[in-house]
């Protein structure tokens, strides 16, 4: 790895842009998460089906996801026809 | 408790601050949040000092997601694109349901701020204490927000305590 590179992830040198880039990931990645549930339940996927793909509980995607999602999309019914795909 | 000091400007930019933490998809409430408070807030003598140097709440803000993509941007993420991708569902707002703690960092510049109160002999807690209590935290977010926008520690404080006499 090159001086500039290094720089610019924010190698050893720059402890705190390293650790700054941590946070910015981490809620990045909440809004993606959250994001993609949405995008996958409009598709018709099931619960099941999404905290399959996740690799988490189908507990756990409807208890962070269920609530907010279906008072976006009221009277959806959680994905029975499910697209191929 | 804490609050107990707090006059209702100070109450009201916190209040604030936790808006603009919601808003910004802060899931911990940090000392910028605390600085976007009192310019959202708009009350007091430090919303005064500081849009008498030019800081807008807009322009706070813009730093604060300048921050947030450039520090993506360090490690390769393109925070547009994502947004692109993920389409209309991508949405950074913290839920109303859930709760925004105070991060540490926050934590201490209102602690800190009720001290300097009553250093300063106050009877009250104003915003002026806890923007002086964010420009002491020198590791904090908030000082870099004001740096950028071209806002030294230095001429904050002799804004505030000129408006304090005056």
């Amino acid at each position: 790895m090159d001086e500039k590179t290094r720089t610019r992830v924010g190698g050893p040198e720059d402890p705190r842009a390293g650790l700054e880039a941590v946070v910015a990931l981490r809620r990045m990645l909440e809004a993606l998460e959250a994001a993609q549930v949405e995008n996958a339940f409009v598709a018709g996927w099931s619960w099941s089906r999404i905290a399959e793909v996740l690799g988490i509980s189908r507990q756990a995607v409807h208890k962070k996801h269920a609530a907010r999602i279906k008072s976006r999309y009221p009277g959806r019914p959680p994905g029975r026809k499910e697209r191929s795909g | 408790m804490i609050f107990n000091r707090f006059a209702r400007e100070a109450r009201r930019s916190v209040e604030a601050a936790q808006q603009e933490a919601r808003m910004l998809g802060h899931d911990s409430l940090g000392d910028e949040d605390l600085l976007l408070g009192i310019l959202r807030a708009d009350e007091g003598i430090a919303a005064e000092a500081l849009s008498s140097l030019g800081v807008t709440l807009e322009d706070a803000r813009a730093e604060s997601e300048a921050m947030f993509s450039g520090a993506l941007a360090s490690i390769g993420i393109s925070l547009e694109e994502i947004r692109r991708e993920a389409g209309d569902a991508f949405d950074l707002r913290i839920p109303d349901k859930r709760r925004i703690p105070f991060a540490p960092g926050a934590k201490k510049v209102l602690e800190q701020a009720v001290a300097t109160s009553v250093r300063l002999g106050d009877k009250y807690l104003g915003t002026e204490h806890i923007l002086l209590a964010i420009l002491e935290n020198d590791d904090g977010t908030a000082v870099r927000i004001l740096a950028r926008l071209g806002v030294a520690p230095e001429m904050l404080n002799d804004q505030l305590f000129a408006a304090r006499s005056g």
